[in-house]
C-alpha cells in the first residue's frame, strides 16, 4: 500500500467526504464482486454495496489502522450480504425467488445454470475469492488484502474452488471437449 | 513436503491465474510432462477457468456501477456542515468518547454529592437544617420562684446553675489542619517583597446559637484553607453559651474569612492588626548564622585539643551557651514562620441575651409594728418563737430616758413557717403597721424576663381572694416557647370548690385529679381542712403555633407533602448518582460482548 493510498484511508477514517468518495470509486466493484459471490444475485448485491458503503462511512472511527480500511470495508460487506442471504433463506417464498432469479435469463444456458449451482454449493468464502479473481482479475495478494486472509492461503481456496467446480461440471466439461 | 502432485489443484489454479513464479512454472510443467492424471486436470482446469472468464465477466458490475453507488450514498448520507458536522466527527474517536463519559460520569458524581450534602463546600442551609434536627439547643432553665406570704424568706430555684465548662479541640479540625497545613508548601507564606508580616484579627460577635456559630466558621476556614485551632466555650447560668474560636486562615484569605464571619451574627467589636517582624526575623537569621560559625570554631577549637585545661573547660562552657542561644533562635524562626504561614483569627462569641436571668430570688419582707403594753414580755416571747425554721437574726431592746421601751426584732422565716409565725406575732398585740414587700432578684444575669408569668399571678391573686395562699411556684420556659408555670396552692376546703370554678375562667382545664387523704384520729374540721392544689399553667409554643381548623390542617399538609416531595427528589438525585455508573458500566460491557461476538462471526 503506497502512502497516498494511505493517507486516503486515513483521511476518509477522520471524516474527509471527499476521500471517501474516492475510494467508493476505487473499490465498490471488489465490494460487489464479495457480495455477488456470496448472493449470487447482482440487485441484491447492489443493494448489499450501497449498504455497506452507508454503514462503512457511519462506522468508520472504528478503524483505527488505515491499512486494514479496504479489509474492513470487503467484512461489512461480506456480513451484509450473509445477512441478506440468511434472511433470503429464513424467507417462506425463498426458493421460488432463488428458483425464478436462476430461471430468469433467458440467455441463460444449461451450461449456465449448472455453473450457477455449482457455485452456489461452494463455500461463501471462496465464492468470494472466485468472483474477486473473474470479476476484477485481481491479484492474489490483494485478494488475500481484501478478503484478510493470511499469506499463500488463497492458493489452497482458489485450487479447491476451481476443482470442486471441475467435478461438478465434469459431465458439461467433457461434452464440451 | 507435499509434493506437486498432491497440490495439483492449488498449482494449476495459480498457473491459470499467473501467480506461479518462474521456477514453479517450470517445475510444473516438468511435472505434467511426467503425469498423465495431472495433465487431464489440467485440460479440464484450463476449461474450466474459461467458462468462469466467459460467464462471470458477463455477472460483473456494469460501467455506471460506481456512479450508481456514489450517487446512492450522497442521497443516504446527506452532507453536513459546521459545527455538528465537527462534533459528530469529534465523537467518533475514542479519546473524544471516553473524555465525554469520564465527564459525564463526573457530573453525576458531582450531582450526587451535591443532593447527598456531602460536599462541605455546598449549601451550608440543609446542613445547618440537620445539626438543628441533631443538636437541639440547650434547654434555658428560666425559673421563678414565686412565694407569698413570708416575712423574709428566701429560695432559689436555679436549675441553670450548674456551670459547664467545655474546652474542645475536635478531630476532625486537627486533621484539617494538617491538610491545610500541606498547604503552605505550595502557596508559600505572603512574604510582600520578601516581607515577614503576622496578621491577627479579633472578631468579637453576638450571635443566636453557640454551635452553629462554630461549625459554620469551621466550614468557612475549611474554605479558605485554614482551620479551626482551639475552641472553647462556656455556658452561662441561664443556658446561654460564650466562647472563642481560634482559626488559624492563610493570609490572604483572611479579608474574605472575616467578611464571611462578619455575616454571621451581629458584630460588637473587630480589630485587624498586623505586625512586621521582617527586621527582627532577619536579625535572627543573621545572629544564628553567626552562632552557627561561632558554634563550628568552638569545636575546631575543642578538636585541637590545645591549651590548658582550664580554657578547654572554659571552651566547653562557651559552646554549650551558644548551641543554647542557637535554639532559641531557630525556636524563634520556628515561632515566626509559623505565625506568617497562617494569620490567626480570634472569634469570640457570645450568644443573643447573654444577660437574661437564669432565675428570679423572691424575697418577701414584712415590718410589723406591734404595740404592746409590755414590751419586754412580748420581746421575751418572740425570742421564744425562735427555732431551726425561725431565726432570730438581731433583737434589741432600748429603753429610752422618758421610760419608753421599744423593741427591733428581725427574724429570718423559712417560707413554709412565716404565715403561722407572723399570724402569732400579730396576736400579741395591737398591730400598729403591717408592711410587706416583694423583692426580686435576678441571678444570672440582669434584666427582667418579660415572658408571662401573669398567669401564675393571677393564679395567686385568685388563692388570695379564696383565703388561701400560694405555697409554691415555679415558671420554665422550652427553647420552643412553651412556658410552663407551676403552682402550689393551699386552699381551705370550703373554698375549693369556688376556687375550681374560678379556675376554669383562666384557661381551658386539661386535666383534673382530686385526691382526698384522711388521717384518721385527727380531729376533722371539714370546711377548714387544708385543700393542696397543683396546678400547672402552660402556654403553647409561640413559634409552633397552636392552630385548628381547615387552613390550619391545609397549611400542614402542604408543607408535609412539600416535604415529602423534597425528600423523594433528593431520593432520586441519590438513586440516579448510585446507579448511573452501573448503566453506564453494563451499557459498556454489552457493547465490548457484542463486539468480541461480532468479530468472532
Amino acid at each position: 500500500m503506497d502512502a497516498s493510498e494511505r493517507e486516503q484511508y486515513r483521511a476518509a477514517i477522520h471524516g474527509d467526504r471527499e476521500a471517501f468518495e474516492m475510494i467508493i470509486r476505487t473499490h465498490s466493484r471488489a465490494l460487489f464482486a464479495i457480495a455477488y459471490g456470496i448472493l449470487q444475485n447482482r440487485e441484491e448485491a447492489e443493494d448489499v454495496v450501497q449498504d455497506s458503503l452507508v454503514k462503512a462511512w457511519k462506522t468508520r472511527w472504528r478503524v483505527r489502522d488505515p491499512e486494514k480500511f479496504p479489509a474492513w470495508l470487503a467484512t461489512i460487506a461480506r456480513y451484509r450480504a450473509h445477512d441478506v442471504f440468511r434472511k433470503r433463506r429464513t424467507f417462506p417464498f425463498s426458493e421460488d425467488i432463488i428458483e425464478s432469479v436462476e430461471r430468469e435469463p433467458t440467455d441463460t444456458t444449461t451450461l449456465d445454470r449448472q455453473l450457477h449451482s455449482a457455485l452456489a454449493a461452494l463455500p461463501e468464502l471462496h465464492r468470494a475469492a472466485l468472483t474477486l479473481r473473474y470479476f476484477e482479475e485481481m491479484d492474489y495478494r490483494t485478494i488475500e488484502n481484501t478478503l484478510g486472509l493470511t499469506n499463500g492461503a488463497l492458493r489452497g481456496i482458489l485450487g479447491r474452488a476451481l476443482a470442486s467446480m471441475r467435478k461438478q461440471l465434469r459431465p458439461a466439461l467433457a461434452s464440451m471437449d | 513436503m507435499a509434493t506437486i502432485h498432491d497440490e495439483i489443484d492449488n498449482w494449476l489454479a495459480a498457473d491459470l491465474h499467473g501467480e506461479l513464479s518462474d521456477e514453479e512454472r517450470s517445475a510444473l510443467h516438468t511435472h505434467l510432462v511426467d503425469c498423465a492424471a495431472c495433465r487431464k486436470t489440467h485440460q479440464e482446469n484450463k476449461l474450466m477457468n474459461k467458462i468462469l472468464e466467459d460467464t462471470l465477466a458477463q455477472e460483473k458490475a456494469d460501467p455506471a456501477f460506481e456512479q450508481r453507488m456514489l450517487a446512492g450514498f450522497r442521497q443516504r448520507i446527506p452532507q453536513r456542515s459546521g459545527l455538528v458536522k465537527l462534533l459528530g466527527d469529534l465523537m467518533h474517536f475514542r479519546p473524544v468518547q471516553i473524555t465525554a463519559v469520564a465527564a459525564i460520569l463526573l457530573v453525576l458524581v458531582e450531582v450526587g454529592r451535591v443532593i447527598t450534602g456531602e460536599n462541605p463546600a455546598l449549601p451550608r442551609k440543609r446542613e445547618r437544617y440537620v445539626e438543628n434536627a441533631q443538636v437541639p439547643e440547650l434547654p434555658r432553665p428560666a425559673s421563678v420562684p414565686a412565694q407569698a406570704g413570708g416575712l423574709a424568706k428566701s429560695d432559689e430555684l436555679a436549675a441553670g446553675r450548674s456551670k459547664g465548662e467545655r474546652r474542645i479541640v475536635t478531630g476532625s479540625d486537627i486533621a484539617t489542619a494538617e491538610q491545610a497545613a500541606a498547604k503552605p508548601a505550595e502557596t508559600p507564606a505572603p512574604e510582600v517583597g520578601n516581607r515577614k508580616l503576622i496578621r491577627n484579627a479579633t472578631v468579637q460577635l453576638e450571635i443566636g446559637s453557640f454551635d452553629n456559630a462554630v461549625q459554620k466558621i469551621t466550614a468557612f476556614a475549611n474554605e479558605e484553607h485554614g482551620y479551626v485551632a482551639t475552641t472553647s466555650s462556656e455556658k452561662q447560668a441561664n443556658g446561654k453559651l460564650r466562647g472563642q474560636v481560634i482559626v488559624k486562615v492563610l493570609p490572604e484569605n483572611l479579608d474574605r474569612f472575616l467578611q464571611k464571619v462578619r455575616g454571621l451574627g451581629e458584630l460588637k467589636n473587630q480589630t485587624l492588626g498586623t505586625e512586621d517582624v521582617t527586621k527582627a526575623y532577619f536579625d535572627t537569621d543573621a545572629r544564628l548564622k553567626n552562632a552557627h560559625v561561632m558554634e563550628q570554631r568552638l569545636i575546631d577549637m575543642l578538636k585541637t585539643k590545645t591549651g590548658k585545661v582550664a580554657d578547654l573547660l572554659q571552651v566547653e562552657k562557651e559552646l554549650s551557651r551558644v548551641r543554647e542561644e542557637i535554639e532559641k533562635m531557630q525556636g524563634q524562626l520556628k515561632y515566626w514562620d509559623s505565625q506568617v504561614q497562617f494569620a490567626t483569627v480570634t472569634i469570640s462569641l457570645a450568644e443573643k441575651d447573654m444577660e437574661e436571668p437564669a432565675a428570679f430570688l423572691l424575697k418577701e419582707r414584712a415590718q410589723l409594728a406591734l404595740y404592746a403594753p409590755d414590751v419586754e414580755k412580748i420581746y421575751n416571747d418572740i425570742k421564744a418563737l425562735a427555732s431551726q425554721r425561725v431565726q432570730i437574726t438581731n433583737a434589741q431592746l432600748n429603753r429610752d430616758y422618758s421610760g419608753h421601751i421599744s423593741a427591733r426584732v428581725s427574724v429570718l422565716i423559712a417560707p413554709e413557717e412565716s404565715d403561722a409565725v407572723i399570724a402569732r406575732v400579730k396576736d400579741f398585740g395591737r398591730v400598729e403597721n403591717f408592711q410587706a414587700q416583694t423583692e426580686r432578684i435576678a441571678q444570672g444575669g440582669s434584666g427582667m424576663s418579660e415572658n408571662a408569668k401573669t398567669r401564675a399571678k393571677e393564679l395567686r391573686t385568685l388563692a388570695e381572694k379564696q383565703n388561701g395562699r400560694v405555697r409554691s411556684s415555679s415558671f420554665s420556659r422550652d427553647p420552643d416557647g412553651r412556658e410552663f408555670a407551676n403552682v402550689i396552692l393551699r386552699v381551705p376546703m370550703k373554698n375549693y370548690n369556688v376556687l375550681m370554678q374560678s379556675l376554669d375562667s383562666l384557661g381551658k382545664v386539661e386535666n383534673v385529679s382530686v385526691q382526698r387523704q384522711d388521717r384518721p384520729g385527727a380531729q376533722i374540721d371539714e370546711a377548714n381542712a387544708p385543700a393542696d392544689i397543683s396546678i400547672q399553667v402552660y402556654r403553647q409554643g409561640n413559634i409552633v403555633s397552636h392552630e385548628s381548623g381547615l387552613l390550619a390542617t391545609l397549611r400542614r399538609t402542604l408543607a408535609q407533602s412539600a416535604g415529602a416531595i423534597m425528600w423523594s427528589l433528593r431520593m432520586i438525585g441519590v438513586a440516579v448518582a448510585f446507579l448511573a455508573p452501573w448503566v453506564v458500566a453494563i451499557v459498556a460491557a454489552i457493547w465490548i460482548t457484542k463486539r468480541v461476538i461480532h468479530v468472532r462471526r
